[in-house]
């Protein structure tokens, strides 16, 4: 072939639509499946920040985009989420979020709220804290007396409110706070104070600037006796947004993310609120002086004062997988048209996704968020029908999930930036803003390193307890330790890795075994002498791996049950896909398979070969596979779309003719 | 200038006149206003596919014969077929016209369309995809389907919703009517140019031998200028149209109306709830949920949408209201329709869902778009 003389080409952009075959299962279906509930809601409220100056529409190539000005200084990023929360107030949007009742009532305001999130997770988070935190705490640790002088203007925003429980010098150990409340009986009045600096009142979402109202954790003493954590009611702003007498209020500054929510610190110096301001459903003061509470057991009653915090973890861990969304649409699209390096002389560049390395980068991503969309609807759908006898599993499941999602979104975040190379960096692309914005996440509502531990000490109470009452196992998806123990078949061949009996198998042993492994590693232990409380320090190691397993497994189930519910086709087809790429890839990377033996190191050098063949099926479906999230253009970024014209230099001249893109 | 030369067929209803690189496409019914019939159509979409094929043709330029532009399409013979029980014709029907706007909205060269006067529904959707459209102060622009049982269509839910805020909400439940310097706020214009400049615009453009928007666009700027707003223009109402025509639904739209209307004794709020109130409540529920999808979709997956509706809409499983639309208004011009269901309460989620859906029929199928050469960025389909 003669060497080619004229000089190459400029690049054209091509539309991923364009390359991509039309999809063989139908993309609404998917998402229908995908966002599970309230679809309608969401278009509606995606349509009502696109279509207000409020949420910074941007126009680049031709297009239409939105996403806050993350260039603004913290104070104006925070006056712009009060705005946005405005705007969206008087749209209607929180209509029914504390009057209303219902698992549809709250099915709506999860799916509108995980849309908020997607715009800004400051207007989510701060949105979260007076709704589910502060409106949270009135509608379960108050009473009538509460709910009817406070849920309605919470609801209208009338007054603003925070949730003071985390301390400088106490976080996830709740019941160390220092902050203490004594009754004056003269006055029938409460007084709350902090006796030091470490009992200052931190990260209190909403303190900083706008909150007139606070909900205050403290140690409630009763005739010098320490009845434990109680939640009280305590005004910090007047009407005008004073701060008042004996409150002090200070700013944590500006931080790596987050900085359209004012998180502040306060300091009470002996405020003096009403005897009926004591959040009382599990406790209550008499006028008098006297201490009464049905619950007897400070253990249980402290249980009762972190419910609310649930419904906290289930909306971090559904808005985790909606931000890996985001950024795996983006990345990927830009993958579909952005090429690299040809691979022989003059021929075209590749596309990025065209790489092998690139899919095993992208896919299994992918794969994995499907799976976590089907946890995360799981969890909310059990969280909404909850009943006194779930509450065990929705603390275990929500406990599990928010940390398994939140690590999952952050890792995901990372690898999407690193994907986009260099247009990664740029702030209107998103993803790399997001890694700021959503890295919170494994911290707040409970570190997720100490919510694993919870969920490993859950399941070691289930098992001590079938032991010692020879009962069999029952809850916590834990039946499976009933039967005999599954055989993993020592040939594993590639029909077999992608069925689904394999899969659960592997995944059950794995929980099976760990769970034994880690009862006989704590008896031991105590045997030798150690206390409880000790033993389970030193076991940590086995103790991740037990959470890990459970989470795995509980995930898969929630996948197979959405899987189930989809008659034959080519939308189960794909989902058949996408479920053994997520166990497929959970096998390669996670190390207990080999170090407990579940796996020989030549299935693992299978699994991880059939990874790659996965990669390869999967790859004609990527576009497929994220329109099918159904998020918006407008929520994309420039690089998911024609980023050359949105680099071109008549983009940087002033428009010519129509402003509004039609 | 040459003569204008005729198509082929009965009645020239499609004019075309050939200047150099530019070719001007003139709709010639103007006794029925140029309403779109399909001989009109297929001619049309021959014109377009061929022109942009020809290398020899750099713009096109659309315009009416007569006081309108054009008036709509031509409902009236879909419903004589309907009533013979011969849906399907309807159906071919719109297929050819959706067609028609996809092959617009995704067009390689630019389209010019003068709008000198009435501008209606399958009229907008003849205009409002092209790259340029310029008003007068002739036009007349409404979206009047709610009136008739129908629904915006024609790529409507793709324009309607990208209009400032919820003006588009208002104006396809409504059927406000818009002139030419609203037209040009809300971005349905490109320009507003006075008639009296129009054939010294058209002869400046006829001697263009680019298809370069930016060339185009400095030409017919020289003869453009800025309107005025008049006064009680509604576009000065935009923000109790955004408060209103924002909420959830048809109901909450009502009873915000409502509660502004008792706030200030206001003929417009007063009119306003009054259009809402004699539209077909089928219509305004499917109207706003479709112009509410749109807003998050593509114009061929608007268009794909539209094709499933107006096909259910044709056969009458849950709403005859079209037909019934037709006859008050059209054939016995009484004015004054029958809706069934008469209430907004009376429409249940699935009764809407229905319209959604994927026809049952053997024959029936989702309207297919051509495969299109050049994306423009705007038009390009997603989800």
């Amino acid at each position: 072939m003669e060497p080619s003389l004229s000089p190459s080409p400029c690049l054209q952009y091509s539309p991923p639509e364009l390359a991509s075959p039309p999809s063989d299962f139908n993309l609404s279906d998917m998402r229908k499946l995908m966002d599970g509930h309230n679809l309608q809601d969401r278009d509606w409220l995606f349509g009502l920040m696109i279509q207000s100056k409020l949420f910074n529409p941007r126009f680049s190539g031709g297009r239409v985009f939105v996403s806050p000005d993350y260039n603004q200084s913290m104070e104006q990023q925070r006056e712009m989420t009060m705005k946005r929360i405005h705007y969206l107030l008087d749209c209607g949007v929180f209509q029914e979020w504390l009057t209303g009742r219902g698992p549809e009532v709250e099915m709506r305001k999860f799916a509108l709220h995980e849309v908020i999130g997607m715009y800004d997770h400051s207007l989510a988070v701060k949105l979260g804290v007076h709704y589910f935190l502060w409106g949270g705490a009135i509608q379960f640790f108050g009473t009538k007396r509460h709910h009817d002088k406070w849920l309605r203007d919470t609801e209208n925003y009338v007054i603003k409110g925070c949730f003071a429980m985390t301390e400088l010098g106490h976080g996830s150990n709740v019941r160390g706070i220092e902050t203490v409340t004594t009754y004056d009986s003269k006055t029938g009045e409460f007084v709350i104070n902090s006796p030091c600096e470490s009992a200052q009142k931190y990260w209190i979402g909403g303190a900083a600037n706008h909150a007139t109202h606070t909900i205050v954790f403290s140690q409630l003493n009763i005739n010098g006796k320490s009845e434990g954590v109680h939640a009280f009611i305590a005004q910090i702003r007047d009407t005008d947004g004073n701060i008042c007498p004996n409150v002090r209020v200070a700013d944590c500054g500006h931080k790596i993310g987050l900085n359209g929510v004012d998180n502040g610190r306060i300091w009470f110096d002996n405020v003096r609120i009403p005897r009926e301001n004591l959040l009382n459903s599990v406790a209550d003061v008499s006028p008098d002086g006297q201490y009464l509470s049905a619950i007897k057991d400070p253990d249980q009653r402290f249980a009762a004062f972190l419910a609310p915090l649930t419904s906290g973890r289930v909306t971090i861990a559904t808005s985790a997988v909606y931000s890996s969304k985001m950024s795996l649409a983006i990345a990927i699209r830009y993958s579909l048209t952005r090429r690299a390096f040809s691979i022989t002389p003059n021929q075209p560049e590749v596309l990025l996704l065209d790489y092998p390395s690139h899919q095993r980068r992208l896919l299994p991503l992918l794969a994995k968020t499907y799976a976590m969309s089907f946890a995360a609807n799981y969890l909310k759908m059990i969280y909404v029908k909850r009943t006194p006898e779930s509450n065990k599993t929705i603390h275990v499941v929500s406990s599990a999930f928010k940390a398994i999602l939140t690590w999952h979104n952050m890792r995901t975040l990372q690898e999407c930036r690193e994907a986009c190379g260099g247009q990664g960096l740029k702030t209107e692309n998103r993803i790399g803003q997001m890694k700021g914005e959503y890295d919170v996440q494994s911290t707040f509502e409970g570190d997720n390193n100490i919510l694993m531990q919870q969920v490993s000490k859950a399941l070691l109470a289930e098992y001590i307890a079938v032991q010692k009452r020879n009962r069999p196992f029952k809850g916590l998806g834990l039946e499976h330790m009933n039967k005999s123990c599954p055989v993993i078949p020592s040939q594993l061949t590639s029909s077999t890795l992608r069925s689904s009996q394999f899969q659960t198998d592997i995944f059950c042993l794995r929980e099976r075994d760990l769970l034994i492994r880690f009862a006989a590693e704590m008896s031991q232990l105590q045997a030798q002498g150690l206390s409880r409380e000790y033993a389970l320090l030193q076991s940590y190691q086995l103790a991740e791996d037990l959470g890990r397993a459970f989470s795995d497994r509980a995930i898969l189930q929630t996948f197979l049950d959405a899987e189930a519910a989809v008659s034959s086709g080519p939308l189960k087809s794909m989902l058949s896909l996408l479920r053994s790429m997520h166990v497929l890839i959970i096998l390669e990377e996670d190390a207990s398979f080999l170090r407990y033996g579940y796996l020989s190191p030549d299935n693992a050098a299978g699994i991880r070969k059939e990874v790659t063949i996965l990669c390869s099926e999967l790859r004609p479906h990527a576009l497929a596979l994220v329109s099918s999230f159904g998020i918006p253009d407008a929520f994309l970024s420039p690089i998911a779309f024609n980023w050359i014209d949105a680099n071109s230099w008549s983009s940087v001249q002033p428009q010519q003719g129509a402003t509004v893109p039609l | 200038m040459a003569p204008l030369s005729s198509t082929q067929g009965d009645t020239d209803q499609v004019l075309t006149d050939k200047n150099l690189f530019v070719r001007t496409l003139v709709l010639n019914r103007p006794r029925q206003l140029n309403a779109l019939s399909s001989q009109m159509i297929s001619k049309l979409l021959e014109l377009f596919l061929a022109y942009e094929e020809d290398s020899n043709v750099k713009l096109v330029i659309m315009k009416g014969n007569g006081r309108a532009f054009c008036s709509g399409g031509d409902v009236a013979a879909v419903v004589h077929d309907i009533n013979r029980g011969n849906w399907k014709i309807g159906a071919k029907f719109f297929w050819e016209e959706y067609i028609l706007n996809y092959v617009m909205a995704t067009y390689s060269k630019p389209q010019v369309s003068i709008l000198n006067g009435i501008v209606m529904g399958g009229g907008a959707g003849a205009s409002v995809h092209g790259r340029f459209r310029i008003a007068t102060e002739n036009s007349v622009f409404a979206m009047p389907e709610t009136a008739l049982g129908l629904f915006p269509d024609v790529g409507a839910s793709y324009f309607l919703s990208r209009f400032p805020g919820f003006f588009g909400e208002y104006v396809g439940l409504t059927g406000a009517r818009l002139d030419g310097a609203e037209m040009l706020a809300c971005g349905l214009a490109t320009h507003f140019v006075p008639s009296a400049r129009l054939s010294s615009l058209e002869a400046a453009l006829h001697k263009l031998d680019s298809s370069d928007p930016a060339i185009i666009s400095a030409v017919i700027d020289e003869y453009s200028l800025q309107p005025y707003l008049k006064d009680k223009s509604t576009y000065h109402r935009l923000d109790i149209i955004n408060r209103c025509f924002s909420r959830r639904t048809i109901e909450e739209i009502l009873s915000t109306l409502e509660r502004e209307a008792v706030k200030s004794a206001d003929d417009w709020i007063f009119s306003t709830i009054q259009s809402l109130q004699k539209a077909s409540p089928t219509s305004l529920k499917i109207s706003l949920r479709s112009i509410r999808e749109g807003r998050v979709q593509g114009v061929g997956q608007c268009l794909i949408r539209e094709y499933r509706m107006v096909c259910h809409v044709m056969r009458g499983e849950v709403s005859k209201d079209f037909v019934e639309g037709c006859r008050a208004i059209l054939f016995d011009k009484d004015k004054n329709p029958k809706w069934e269901p008469s209430r907004l309460d009376q429409l249940n989620d699935s009764m809407i869902d229905q319209y959604f859906s994927r026809v049952d029929d053997e024959e029936w199928e989702d309207l297919k778009l051509p495969a299109r050469s050049s994306y423009t960025a705007s038009a390009l389909a997603k989800l």
